[in-house]
């Protein structure tokens, strides 16, 4: 029934292709803005029927390019592909365009095609890994041949990168990204209503000197953790967005947790040796201002036994990592008679 | 370290008489501060030693240069000075744009020796003001600390920082740049904080905004300052710890202090128009506030008070929230919400490396990871936590201080590793008192335990010899670092093989060959990393220098250097230049060569010019330049200067730095002539060829356009995409 109507759309729509082309085509370009309107993103849903409606019927050059995003819903749950977030990115990317260009702009189009509902689609431009977005410009004849694909590098900086993709190959400019503020107006003034009515008990508070700002633990519980939290690197990781470790080339059931080199740290070891060089300093201070206070003497020097080796064990640990990432070692610097 | 040991060695025997004691431990204090002091100069005498006295690197040959300009034509004079000689065409206002208390101290320095009749040199001045000032940042650091926990933990501070690598390698002979007495300054601005903090006398609040003064003369980093002290006078008065020396220590700063800011041109009126000092300005009315409620507590029985105190809440909350509205919406107004890049990429680290190429180029703007921590504080890591925690035993003003300079100190060197800087003084001072009380504690219980030898105490002498040997770890690794790390000038270069010492003196070749060999007014482009080198040395007008002032001047640059040689000549041509100097470092495998720096300026070309994408220079995303390069790549004027006849020396082409062989090994170049290359082939100077007298067509129409538009025209159409 599907192959009939679709033999039986073609064949209609190509007659009427060469009865009059400028037509059909303005009256494709109205039907794909009203879709575009309908859509909450200005993302236009296509389906194997509007595949070939817009894109494998009419004739090249078409009067417009077409950026798609294959999505699959059963690959949702999948984080490594980050499904979700590409295709939120694209919705930004998509309605960022059409806000910029007043919804009058007809040379680009934005699409996602479901794998489920569409699969014929799917072999038509000969996609076979996720996440995919291509894009098909007005002069492609084959799907699978003359569109771009958008590669890795191009999704790195999300919607930025895909915007640049947009304007360096299809000459539109997409303009600035419009990305959706992190609060609505409404929650911003709940907020504010909130914290309006909060100040004059937290001032209350204050001035009767009993709030937690008022425990040194506290304080003293996260001087430490900034402490802890600065020299793992932790910073540099966020910024350079690490993964906590790697899975081995060779090995695919190894893992990696520590990283040679000096310009680059895994996740998981900056903390192994922000703890090493937190420990340390946190043992000394039990030392000093705990242990000199215990009476009973066999209890103290065990402690102190213990306090010693994990000392010493903590320090040489770090300068052997220290030595094996870097390749620096503790030297001297002597006067060169003595040698 | 020696001072507990010295105080405790002494208290058996002088336990009585306690002036005596005092006396001695005095003494016997300042001359162990006079060895710190001298510790800390001779320890950065080893660039002297094992090389020359010369100054290093980049930075400080501008400094050098308006030292230079100051002692020759005096202050008023360097106050109006308009440098023709840089940034050309446009030229720079040093005056205005410069922090001038480097300068003014070692010109200061200079003139004061010589009326004494002690004939210096300007450059010996120069060389020897930053060890001298890491003598003052050790002793500085002795009287905070000593605010803080006495003398025994300011003793053992100021022999940590008189050797803390980080310290070092911004502060040996010869680096002589803004850090080498804005560290000083840092600290005795602290110092005198804590002191008014802790006395609560004006004259050390005014002496408090005088040394604000020289910091915020000195260095950009006196926002540190003025954001921390702030945060430290809420943090009192949130927890309670609200009295009038604390009033005191802050609003005479502020406004002393502001109002001596503004008098520095480079600050002038961003010390009231910018977001980075609007914090003062707000704990200066909260601190009112709360003086002003205090003030009425006093005067008011409880009862009447309690009433007041809903009327002042009221009233004064009004007042707040209508300043705070008036602050937020100033912020607002202005585009990047009145903070400076700088500032903004440590408040939100990732700021910088979407948004400013320029600022997350410079390696100093790096996020560090763990072994930088290793590697610039040394054991002084491990201590840091037990001093913050001997800093709450008991917690008084001035430790709560202590504790939030370096809470927030290692939390920004975790941003940026170049502020490892500020943090150094910070990690020697809770080191400094970790180790001053693990000392007082451990050999006071041998003390005691001493009549009967027990094991314990050889257990508690282990723990001090620990300590100790911890200690003498990080000397060895400082005096090393200070020896071989951070001492090399990077202007003069040495290896070591087996057939002796190789010296590279290529650049000063290359730059005395400008200057004996071009014309006084010939113009020379570079990338910006060599410009403060070249006026300072050659005394040769340059296009962009190290004060990246004007981004698009550079991306121009960037985008001449990344263009092929025709566009690039037209480029050049249209700024007056007469010669183009590469750095190369592939003959002789020096790393930080042009080439190695050449994605920096595709990006930052890339970011004014947008005809030049970084995708057409990498091949896969890799950067090669080995035969998988890309067209563009092979064809763009930074490679054909760097590789220009680079086959004739080996006949193989083989790069040491990338480890490859060059993809385009055969070309000649139509645009440019090879002048001069040094010795080692880490300097090129190439001279543009002048114009043709036959003209075609086509370049006919292009030259009477400005050079921008007609290259990114030019290269829109001509340019072959790889990638299509």
């Amino acid at each position: 029934m599907a192959d009939h109507f679709f033999t039986f759309s073609i064949i209609t729509l190509s007659l009427f292709v060469v009865a009059s082309s400028g037509g059909l085509e303005s009256e494709l370009v109205a039907d794909l803005l009203t879709l575009q309107a309908e859509s909450k993103s200005g993302v236009i849903h296509l389906d194997d029927r509007t595949v070939s409606k817009f894109l494998t019927s009419p004739r090249t050059p078409r009067p417009y390019s077409f950026l798609i995003f294959f999505d699959a819903a059963n690959f949702h749950d999948k984080p490594e592909l980050r499904l979700r977030e590409l295709r939120r990115e694209f919705e930004i990317v998509a309605s960022s365009f059409i806000t910029n260009h007043n919804s009058s702009n007809t040379k680009l189009f934005f699409g996602d095609i479901e794998f489920r509902e569409s699969q014929s689609s799917f072999q038509l431009f000969g996609v076979n890994s996720l996440p995919h977005v291509r894009l098909v410009g007005p002069t492609a004849k084959s799907l699978k041949d003359d569109s771009d694909v958008m590669d890795q590098g191009d999704f790195s900086r999300l919607a930025e990168s895909m915007a640049e993709f947009v304007q360096y190959r299809t000459k539109l400019t997409v303009g600035p990204i419009h990305r959706p503020p992190a609060l609505s107006k409404m929650q911003l003034g709940l907020i504010t209503a909130l914290l309006l009515l909060c100040l004059p008990l937290v001032a209350k508070r204050i001035f009767a000197g009993e709030t937690l700002l008022h425990d040194p633990k506290i304080w003293l519980s996260g001087a430490v953790f900034v402490y802890f939290f600065s020299v793992s690197g932790a910073m540099h990781n966020i910024i350079r967005k690490m993964p906590m470790f790697l899975v081995d080339r060779n090995d695919p059931n190894k893992l990696v947790f520590f990283y040679q080199g000096s310009g680059m740290q895994l996740g998981a070891e900056g903390f192994a040796v922000g703890f090493l060089y937190t420990v340390v300093g946190l043992l000394l201070a039990f030392v000093t201002h705990v242990l000199v206070y215990v009476k009973d003497a066999t209890a103290k020097r065990l402690a102190m036994l213990f306090t010693l080796l994990v000392s010493f064990w903590a320090v040489k640990k770090v300068i052997l990592l220290d030595n094996w990432k870097t390749g620096y070692g503790i030297h001297g610097f002597w006067p060169s008679s003595w040698n | 370290m020696a001072a507990p040991e010295a105080s405790t060695a002494a208290v058996p025997t002088l336990y009585t008489n306690n002036t005596l004691r005092n006396a001695f431990g005095g003494v016997l204090s300042f001359f162990i501060l006079l060895l710190i002091g001298v510790l800390a100069f001779s320890i950065r005498l080893f660039s002297v030693i094992k090389y020359e006295s010369v100054i290093h690197e980049f930075d400080p040959y501008f400094n050098y240069r308006v030292t230079q300009f100051l002692t020759k034509k005096g202050i008023y004079e360097f106050w109006n000075w308009f440098d023709d000689r840089t940034w050309y065409p446009l030229g720079r206002v040093i005056g205005g744009t410069v922090y001038p208390g480097l300068t003014l101290t070692a010109g200061t320095i200079w003139w004061l020796l010589n009326s004494l009749n002690i004939p210096l040199s300007v450059e010996t001045v120069c060389v020897f003001t930053a060890p001298i000032f890491s003598a003052f940042a050790s002793w500085a650091t002795y009287l905070l600390t000593k605010e803080v926990k006495g003398a025994g933990a300011g003793l053992t501070s100021a022999v940590l920082l008189a050797m803390v690598p980080s310290y070092i390698s911004r502060s040996v002979a010869g680096s002589y740049d803004n850090e080498a007495v804005a560290i000083f300054a840092l600290i005795f601005t602290f110092y005198l904080y804590l002191k008014t903090l802790n006395t609560g006398s004006l004259f050390y609040a005014t002496l408090n905004s005088l040394a604000y003064f020289y910091m915020v003369c000195s260095w950009g980093g006196y926002t540190f300052i003025i954001n921390l002290i702030p945060m430290h006078v809420l943090l009192c008065i949130v927890t309670g710890r609200y009295s009038s020396r604390l009033y005191i220590a802050y609003a005479p700063l502020v406004v002393l202090g502001t109002l001596l800011a503004a008098l520095v041109p480079v600050v002038g009126f961003n010390a009231v128009m910018t977001s980075e000092h609007f914090a003062s300005f707000l704990v200066f009315i909260i601190i009112h506030v709360v003086a002003f409620v205090y003030y009425i507590k006093g005067i008011l029985s409880p009862k009447m008070f309690k009433v007041a105190v809903t009327l002042v809440v009221t009233v004064g909350l009004a007042v707040c929230c209508a300043v705070i509205a008036v602050l937020i919406a100033l912020v607002a107004s202005s585009p990047t919400k009145g903070w400076s890049g700088r500032s903004l990429s440590l408040l939100d680290p990732t700021y910088a490396s979407k948004y400013i190429p320029i600022i997350a180029s410079v390696s100093e703007h790096q996020p560090p990871t763990w072994p930088s921590y290793f590697m610039d504080i040394n054991v002084l890591a491990f201590l840091v936590p037990a001093g913050i925690i001997a800093c709450f035993l008991p917690l008084s003003d001035a430790s709560s201080f202590v504790v939030l300079y370096i809470a927030t100190s290692v939390y920004f060197s975790g941003v940026m590793v170049r502020l490892m800087l500020v943090l150094a003084p910070a990690a020697c001072i809770t080191s400094g008192i970790a180790l001053s009380e693990a000392f007082d504690v451990l050999t006071g219980s041998i003390k005691f335990q001493l009549p009967g030898v027990t094991s314990n105490a050889e257990v508690d002498a282990g723990e001090t010899s620990s300590d100790t040997s911890e200690a003498q770890t990080d000397e060895v690794h400082s005096v090393w670092a200070a020896a071989e790390a951070y001492s090399a000038p990077s202007i003069v270069l040495t290896t070591r093989s087996r057939d002796g010492l190789h010296v590279f003196d290529d650049f000063r070749e290359a730059y005395a060959w400008l200057s004996h060999n071009t014309d006084v007014n010939d113009k020379v482009a570079s990338w910006w990393d060599y410009g403060y080198q070249t006026t300072a040395m050659a005394n040769r007008t340059v296009i962009v220098d190290n004060n990246t002032w004007n981004n698009t001047h550079i991306a121009t640059v960037g985008t001449a250097m990344s263009s092929p040689e025709r566009a690039a000549w037209e480029i050049f041509h249209s700024l007056d230049v007469k010669y183009v100097l590469v750095v190369f470092g592939g003959l002789i495998g020096y790393p930080s060569d042009d080439i190695n720096k050449f994605l920096w300026m595709v990006r930052i070309g890339g970011g004014v010019f947008p005809h030049i994408k970084e995708p057409d220079y990498l091949r896969d995303g890799q950067y090669r330049i080995d035969s998988q390069a890309t067209p563009t790549m092979l064809n763009c004027l930074m490679y054909k200067l760097s590789y220009y006849r680079f086959v004739e020396t080996d006949g193989k082409a083989y790069d040491r730095v990338r480890r490859t062989e060059i993809g385009k090994k055969y070309f000649k170049l139509t645009h440019f002539e090879e002048v001069f290359t040094t010795h080692h082939w880490m300097v090129r100077i190439y001279k543009l060829k002048p114009l043709k007298n036959r003209i075609r067509g086509k370049a006919k129409k292009s030259k009477s356009k400005t050079s921008s538009t007609s290259s990114s025209k030019r290269s829109g159409t001509k340019k072959k995409n790889p990638w299509q």
